[in-house]
């Protein structure tokens, strides 16, 4: 679906950027996965889809040279996906600013600057023809509140709003933006979560806690990062050519339905 | 209170409830009452409320509800259409009866009651404000009618708003868990009533279930010049539920 398109994933090596990755080498793209590290947050060796970036989306300067790599190399940009992100467990009254101003800078700042900068090479992929997307990475939480994660929830939300923002401006230009929401994925950082602050009242063992959160879904599981890729992997291709501005809640049906009281 | 002082108003539904509270709200702010419902006039109903049997389903009623409001009141200027009955199935439990009866009152009682009002609003304005649900947004299960019918209550509210300012005002309130004689009934029903509830408070940041006179405050508001402003809303008052993810692991 994705033959001769050009790709950069930021969060490349955390568990769903690493998913995006193989799943867009797998349609034939050219995949750069921008991330700290070669193996992000997986562990050492346990794959290596498509070509590593060095690059933190708080430093300006990384991105710049990330995105003149790609220049260099393939000469334009057909697809960034905003994937970096972190969480922070804790009410605003114990966020410090350090805190806050970090989780913004990655989850919000590091999106404005990778798509300010990917722009003129996403431009060149539009006007070859292609149309060139960029898709972030919201959450459900942008719409309504898991407790004690206040900065986490608002940064999600300001994703969202500046996904329609950038829709909004570079539609014109042939340049689609979209957000993805996802709910529980089972990844490194969830299960981080319910081994921390995230865990049940009940205590019992992560496996425990999986099993009750399965059950609190619709469909009965938790997401998979390939999950997350198939939407990504369709949202990136033609076949979405007339979806932008919008926001894909991805999380089993969690969502829609109202918490459910244990009688 | 005299924000609705000499202002004619139908509660539908007023006798029990939130209906009730409704209607007491309206009164003590100076509205004359005119409140209906399919049985008799209810025993403890202060002599100045006019009560009129109907069942809203009915169009033939509606008009009469309308019409002997304005007959004992003049021009009737605040409709609250908060007549509705739940049902507890699937879609594939549901029967055509289920149907007929459940929209018949959610969905066609408050057409019928718009309809029926709209014209013999008087050129001042008036304000309709319609009972929705937090489960026409978000769905409570084998509530599969219920949480449509409060679908169509909020786009109906948008689209009467639209169609009918700048004379008329329509407006919607979305109640989340109000303890009624409904809900503390299922409540009773629970394998251990007071875990039960304490883990229903538990899901609230409010740190309580609503009550009747909750939804009646902002109703209240929304019928009063102090929202002259506000159409084609809906208003969830749930304390809070909503607000928060249906997964909740501290409640394991």
């Amino acid at each position: 679906m994705l033959q001769g398109r050009v790709a950069l994933v930021t969060g490349g090596r955390g568990g769903i950027g690493r998913a995006i990755c193989a799943r867009f080498l797998h349609e034939g793209a050219t995949v750069y996965a921008a991330d700290l590290s070669d193996h992000g947050s997986m562990e050492a060796g346990a794959g290596d889809a498509g070509r590593f970036i060095r690059m933190d989306v708080t430093s300006e300067a990384e991105i710049r040279a990330a995105m003149e790599t790609v220049a260099g190399d393939s000469g334009r940009l057909d697809i960034l996906v905003n994937a970096a992100g972190i969480e922070l467990e804790h009410t605003i009254e114990h966020t410090s600013l350090d805190d806050w101003n970090r989780i913004f800078a990655i989850n919000v700042t590091g999106t404005f600057l990778a798509a300010k900068h990917a722009l003129p090479l996403l431009r060149k992929a539009s006007a070859g023809g292609s149309t060139a997307s960029i898709i972030n990475f919201g959450s459900y939480d942008g719409f309504i509140a898991d407790p004690g994660l206040a900065a986490y929830c608002a940064t999600k939300g300001a994703v969202h709003a500046l996904t329609r923002a950038m829709a909004c401006d570079h539609g014109p230009e042939g340049i689609r933006v979209n957000a993805i929401c996802p709910g529980y994925v089972d990844t490194p950082m969830l299960r981080g979560f319910f081994s921390g602050a995230g865990s049940g009242a009940g205590g019992g063992t992560l496996g425990d806690v999986l099993d009750k959160v399965r059950e609190v879904h619709p469909t009965r599981s938790c997401g998979t990062p390939e999950d997350v890729a198939n939407l990504v992997n369709w949202l990136a291709s033609d076949e979405a050519r007339y979806a932008s501005g919008q926001l894909w809640v991805l999380d089993g049906g969690l969502t829609a339905q109202v918490q459910q009281m244990k009688f | 209170m005299t924000a609705l002082a000499g202002k004619a108003a139908i509660v539908t539904g007023g006798g029990r409830g939130i209906g009730r509270a409704v209607t007491e709200a309206l009164r003590a702010a100076g509205a004359d009452l005119t409140i209906c419902g399919r049985g008799a006039r209810p025993e403890d109903l202060p002599a100045e409320i006019l009560w009129v049997q109907g069942d809203v389903s009915r169009a033939d009623d509606a008009a009469r509800i309308c019409a002997e409001a304005r007959a004992e009141f003049g021009p009737v200027s605040i409709l609250v259409n908060n007549a509705g009955i739940q049902i507890e199935k699937t879609v594939t439990e549901t029967t055509d009866d289920d149907w007929d009866r459940l929209i018949g009152a959610n969905c066609r009682g408050v057409f019928n009651m718009c309809r029926a009002f709209i014209p013999q609003v008087p050129e001042t304005g008036g304000s309709i404000v319609n009972l929705g649900s937090v489960s026409g947004e978000v769905a409570d299960p084998s509530m599969a009618i219920y949480n449509a019918s409060k679908g169509f209550v909020h786009a109906l509210t948008r689209s009467i708003a639209v169609d009918h300012g700048p004379r008329i005002r329509c407006n919607a309130v979305r109640p989340g868990w109000i303890m009624t004689d409904m809900a503390e009934a299922g409540f009773a029903l629970a394998h251990d009533p007071e875990r039960a509830r304490a883990d229903a408070i538990a899901r609230h940041p409010a740190g309580r279930l609503g009550a009747p006179q909750d939804v009646a405050g902002a109703i209240l508001w929304l019928v009063s010049d102090a929202a002259g402003f506000v159409t084609g809303q809906s208003f969830t008052i749930d304390g809070g539920l909503t607000s928060a993810s249906p997964l909740q692991p501290r409640l394991f």
